[in-house]
């Protein structure tokens, strides 16, 4: 009885406690009890700054309160923002819920969502306040606007990615390819790799003569990533081996601009084909069709992988572990374009388009809609440019006599460090934003993007290798003469659809019926009869026409909006 | 709904004071787990985000039509249900003979040491808990392969996460590594009800330790293992997505899928709100009715039941 | 009166227990032993992972991703726990966290109680529709959309009730206790009664003191959830940064960790480096911390108490 006793008070004293605790902030909190999630421009902070609040419905880093960047941009603009993330759920169910409750707040990057949330009115329209704001209005030129526009004719949204200022100036070659590891390059005379075959020989050569690492670790010659929505690493190869760009779901014939089923053609096969062999052989990894992203990772990041599939940002993680690991330095990878045949010109690389289905937009939450537009409109002045993509001068970088901008080891570290740039930068990355040049005209938009830098950083072995191909910079590893396509990128269609539509079922059905099959023709002991039966279920299950059609008009429109019909 | 009581009048005068208790209860119950199920009319309608629940076109069963000729959810069904009953008799199983195991240790540092090593497991995430799986199931170094190699039960390596037919059993082991110190606590304190004259007595008449465990440690957790029991014949298809979906892949997914799973691809990846909820109306009745049928059971057994 | 009895048989209790203990069979000694070894296999099971993930929480981040470590960090640092510790929000984040799980807590357990005693009451004409309104509620839900909806028009967003009153009575515990209550001796309350007790003295002073091992789980089990939480934070408070929680901000963390695009290509010159599976590691030992340290408290209910052992308090 006694102790019951003495814990009940004991309780009573921490309940009374926070108690006490809460009454301040419950009392705080009782003014705006139903309002900080539409906060807005007028209530004033900090002396005149207006403080706005954000959702983007992507996963992303939350800045520290009182982050310098932002104090600083916000001392010159008289404004700043606060902004929350994606945690924990996905896109449309943030997104849904803000919907069904009808409060937002002041911007909303949709994501996945966006249809929904401009078909539910969460938008206002951009398009009839922009002409006080020329930085917005001129972010893009009228043909990018109308391609922009939804079904009523108004802009909603501002899509704040692959805007380019002058010229790209991309080094790293951020998207698709076979990636291959420069040791395997080096043991074999840095040869000319231009085919599927080619490639595969290569790593073949390279693990007959070195089946281990130094320390004893049995080199892996393939791995295959084919984890839930990441198994395009296995899938999409094809149309890329055809010599066609990233257009995600399809190939577009360059000429009759007709949509062509990547999945069928007899490229695909040969693909498969050729990394059945390659299972059977012992040269891809036994265990990539049941392992995960994370192990994926984890494999990689030992250095003894020597090539697969990927997209550069995928891997970037286990790219990074090898490099700090200090003796790894002839582990890191670089993009190989290879193509099925000799004489085909590959597409790797696409420069940045334009991704209409998705943006930023101000919300019908927002009080002061026209402060809004003067923070976006001052978000993209030369000088906030600067402020955000670099930092400050003196702090983030040093300016040199020829105006170009370097950086010291430890800015660069900084740069790199979570914690710091938590607390110091600003980048705003999910409002309007150039990539490319800087507005001054000298520098790169960013420091990823300034030669120089870029070059300085790089490793021995991968200089050597770049000296080997005679190239400074990832992306002259890839073709990068080809311009993009008006109807390009096709994925930004396909990413869109939803079982509503007859396109979206079939879709849907051939993500299905891939999932199931590929693993299967890939491990089989007959290849044959496990290509035939999956195209049987391809053919019976999939209405492939259905789909085409649908691809056709869009590809159709968005050729009619370029050329402004 | 109620039997005839004559004295029902004068009970009901009697008990004012408990009624009057219960109030509350009702209330309650009703605003916060009554008022939502409105959102059920979703499975019934083509449901759009942005007509809201009131304004979406009405479809009457089309949903409930689809799900159930779909062949995907069928095997969802069955995976779930399979899962389901493996979790459910080995976790049970499991925990009350650890909290029996775990009451006999002698001496009460190792007891308590025991008992909070137990569990902890509980505590790790998901992830985490996958991670350990795939370490053990390795090809190249897991445990498992190197323990049974080294028995000379297998000469290589077995792909254990590419089998279909191991993959339940794999789901279930490790949720029992995680759960069964967890969900041995409450059986421990319903141990502590248990009256020691009895034990006493037991051994005065020479009944051996297992005797006294099977004559009155059983018999005196019966109720709350007949609760619990009934409580989760009702959670069968609740096993829950995040393990299947992070151990799965594309070799197992025939077994891996689970009824939750599917709400996820089709409610939620799909925007098919209307179809996930049909989904989950569909489990929703299933577990009512199979808690009802355990219910009736426990009670013509005479046991301790629900309501 | 009842809690002399019970005393009384309680000091009885202890007197037989050591009868027991000083009568040990050549068969109990058998039982004992396997018992032990059983225990100690089981127990190396269990923590070898757990061990494994605390040396992986002290470890590089980057170099923690090769594997290879077993139960001592490879390249030792403190860099994941002063990601987890520095994370934004702290003040804010563990004060809530504290408040909803001891407000939370006590608050459930008490009405949960008190509802389990209703409905412990033999001949209470509703026991059996009220037990199946809250038998049901364990498998239904009206989903995400319309129970926001619901909570916003009683004002719980951006509330800090919002933690508190949806999961006041939860039907799992209110059963537990049920039974439990449904065991004890009827005469207890019956004697009370005839003194002319009312329903709340014999709840407090005989029922809730007899419960004290069951409550104490039903307690645990509530709190650790409240603890745990984050979702409904992201759902109903995700504006009000006053209202984060612990697990929240560990959830962003993560996700930021993960969403983490570091980009450039000057990775050597960086200072030990975080990656999402050491920073969950670390996160994972911060955050069952609290539990651990308090569960020692609550232990006595499950295990001290235990009857064969001859466990002297």
């Amino acid at each position: 009885m006694k102790k019951i006793k003495s814990i009940a008070a004991l309780s009573l004293a921490v309940m009374m406690i926070c108690g006490m605790a809460s009454c301040g902030n419950t009392e705080s909190n009782e003014g705006g009890n139903d309002k900080p999630a539409t906060s807005t421009g007028d209530e004033t902070k900090s002396g005149d700054v207006k403080e706005f609040t954000a959702f983007f419905a992507v996963p992303g880093n939350e800045l520290d309160a009182g982050n310098r960047v932002q104090e600083a941009i916000a001392e010159k603009i008289g404004a700043k923002c606060d902004m929350k993330w994606l945690t924990g759920q996905t896109a449309e169910e943030a997104i849904g819920v803000m919907i069904a409750g009808g409060e937002y707040p002041d911007f909303v990057d949709a994501s996945s969502g966006m249809q929904n949330m401009v078909d539910a009115g969460g938008f206002i329209a951009i398009d009839e306040l922009w002409d006080n704001y020329p930085n917005v209005k001129n972010f893009y030129t009228e043909a990018q606007w109308n391609s922009i526009r939804n079904e009523d004719g108004h802009v909603y949204i501002i899509p704040q990615f692959g805007n380019i200022w002058e010229k790209d100036t991309a080094c790293i070659h951020n998207d698709e390819a076979f990636w291959i590891q420069t040791r395997v390059l080096k043991d074999q005379g840095y040869p000319k790799i231009e085919t599927l075959d080619e490639y595969f020989d290569v790593i073949e050569k390279y693990i007959e003569a070195h089946p281990t690492m130094e320390d004893g670790t049995p080199n892996i010659g393939y791995e295959i990533l084919c984890d839930d929505w990441r198994y395009f690493c296995l899938e999409n190869a094809p149309f890329f081996l055809d010599g066609y760009p990233n257009d995600g779901c399809i190939i577009v014939d360059k000429d009759t601009h007709k949509a062509i089923d990547y999945n069928t053609t007899p490229t695909a096969k040969r693909y498969f084909q050729k990394l059945n062999e390659e299972y059977k052989k012992g040269i891809i990894d036994p265990e990539c069709l049941t392992m995960n992203y994370d192990t994926y990772i984890s494999k990689l990041s030992t250095g003894r992988v020597c090539g697969m599939v990927d997209q550069h940002w995928d891997f970037n993680d286990a790219e990074l572990a090898i490099k700090a690991a200090g003796n790894l330095d002839d582990c890191t990878y670089i993009p190989v374009g290879v193509t099925i045949d000799k004489g085909i010109e590959e597409h790797w690389h696409s420069g940045s388009a334009l991704d209409v289905s998705n943006g930023v937009g101000i919300t019908t939450s927002c009080k002061d809609p026209e402060g809004a537009m003067q923070f976006l409109n001052d978000l993209l002045d030369p000088e906030i440019l600067t402020l955000r993509n670099w930092g400050q001068e003196g702090i983030d970088y040093n300016v040199g006599e020829d105006g170009l901008f370097t950086r010291t080891d430890e800015m660069r570290a900084n740069s790199n460090d979570q914690a710091y740039i938590n607390a110091n930068l600003c980048p705003y990355a999910y409002f309007p934003n150039y990539v490319g040049m800087d507005h001054d005209g000298i520098n790169a938009c960013n420091a990823n993007y300034q030669a120089t830098e870029f070059y300085d950083s790089l490793s021995p072995e991968v200089k050597e290798c770049f000296d080997a191909y005679g190239v400074k910079t990832y992306v002259e590893l890839c073709n990068t003469t080809t311009e993009n396509s008006p109807w390009y990128p096709m994925w930004s269609w396909s990413n869109a659809l939803t079982t509503d539509s007859p396109e979206g079922k079939v879709w849907t059905e051939m993500a299905d019926i891939k999932h199931t099959y590929l693993p299967q023709v890939v491990k089989a002991d007959d290849f044959d009869s496990a290509w035939d039966e999956y195209m049987k279920a391809y053919e019976d299950k999939i209405d492939i026409d259905t789909f085409l059609n649908a691809a056709n008009t869009e590809i159709q429109r968005r050729i009619d909006v370029a050329e402004g019909k | 709904m109620f039997k005839r009581d004559p004295d029902f009048g004068k009970k009901l005068k009697n008990q004012k004071a408990l009624i009057f208790m219960s109030i509350p209860f009702v209330i309650y119950v009703i605003i916060f787990n009554y008022v939502p199920l409105v959102g059920w009319l979703m499975a019934f309608q083509n449901y759009k985000p942005k007509n809201g629940l009131f304004h979406s076109e009405f479809i009457g069963l089309e949903k409930f039509k689809f799900l159930f000729r779909n062949v995907d959810f069928i095997h969802d069904v069955r995976n779930t249900l399979a899962m389901g009953v493996i979790n459910l008799v080995l976790s049970t199983v499991a925990a009350i003979v650890f909290a029996i195991l775990l009451n006999e240790l002698r001496g009460v540092i190792g007891k308590k040491f025991v008992q909070t090593i137990s569990y902890l497991p509980h505590f790790l995430s998901m992830v985490i808990l996958t991670g350990i799986v795939f370490d053990v199931l390795s090809m190249e170094n897991g445990m498992v392969n190197r323990f049974l190699m080294t028995i000379g039960f297998i000469d290589k390596p077995v792909q254990w996460l590419a089998e279909p037919k191991y993959f339940w059993w794999i789901v279930a082991f490790a949720n029992l590594w995680k759960e069964t110190g967890w969900n041995s606590i409450i059986y421990l304190a319903a141990i502590t009800s248990i009256n020691t004259d009895l034990y006493e007595a037991a051994s005065i008449d020479g009944a051996g330790r297992l005797k006294r465990i099977w004559h009155i440690t059983l018999p005196g957790l019966k109720p709350t293992i007949l609760i619990l029991l009934i409580m989760n014949v009702g959670n069968v298809l609740n096993v829950g997505f995040e393990l299947q979906y992070l151990l799965g892949n594309d070799l197992v997914k025939s077994v891996s899928e689970t009824i939750d799973i599917y709400v996820l691809n089709w409610g939620i990846s799909r925007g098919d709100y209307s179809l996930g909820t049909a989904a989950g109306i569909f489990k929703s009745v299933v577990s009512i009715i199979l808690i009802i049928i355990a219910n009736k059971t426990a009670k013509a057994m005479g046991e301790e039941s629900l309501y | 009166m009842a809690d002399f009895n019970l005393k009384e048989k309680a000091s009885a209790n202890k007197i037989v227990r050591g009868g027991i203990m000083s009568r040990r069979t050549k068969g109990d000694m058998i039982f004992d032993t396997i018992n032990t070894i059983f225990m100690v296999i089981f127990t190396i099971i269990i923590l070898y992972p757990l061990l494994n993930m605390v040396a992986v929480s002290f470890n590089d981040g980057l170099d923690a991703l090769k594997g290879g470590i077993y139960l001592w960090p490879r390249i030792f640092t403190t860099k994941n726990y002063s990601t987890v510790l520095s994370m934004k929000n702290m003040g804010n984040a563990v004060r809530t966290s504290v408040m909803r799980t001891v407000i939370g807590t006590l608050s459930a357990t008490f009405v949960t109680a008190l509802l389990a005693y209703i409905l412990s009451r033999k001949d209470f004409l509703f026991k059996k529709s009220l037990s199946l309104l809250y038998v049901v509620t364990m498998y239904v839900n009206g989903g995400l959309i319309p129970v926001f909806l619901v909570y916003k028009s009683l004002g719980l967003t951006n509330n800090f009730l919002v933690y508190v009153l949806p999961g006041m009575v939860p039907a799992f515990s209110m059963l537990v206790l049920r039974t439990y209550m449904n065991g004890l001796p009827d005469s207890l309350a019956e004697s009370a009664m005839i003194d002319g007790a009312g329903h709340f003295t014999i709840f407090f002073r005989i029922i809730l003191p007899l419960c004290m091992p069951v409550i104490a789980t039903v307690a645990l089990f509530t709190a650790v959830g409240q603890w745990n939480s984050w979702f409904d934070v992201m759902i109903y408070n995700r504006m009000s940064d006053n209202l984060t929680t612990l697990q929240y901000e560990l959830m962003k963390l993560l996700s930021s960790v993960t969403n983490q695009k570091s980009n450039s290509e000057v990775m050597k010159n960086a200072t030990g480096t975080v990656t999402p599976t050491s920073v969950r590691a670390a996160a994972t030992v911060v955050t069952s911390l609290p539990i651990i340290i308090l569960y020692p408290f609550l232990q006595r209910y499950f295990v001290a108490g235990l009857t064969i052992g001859g466990v002297k308090e």
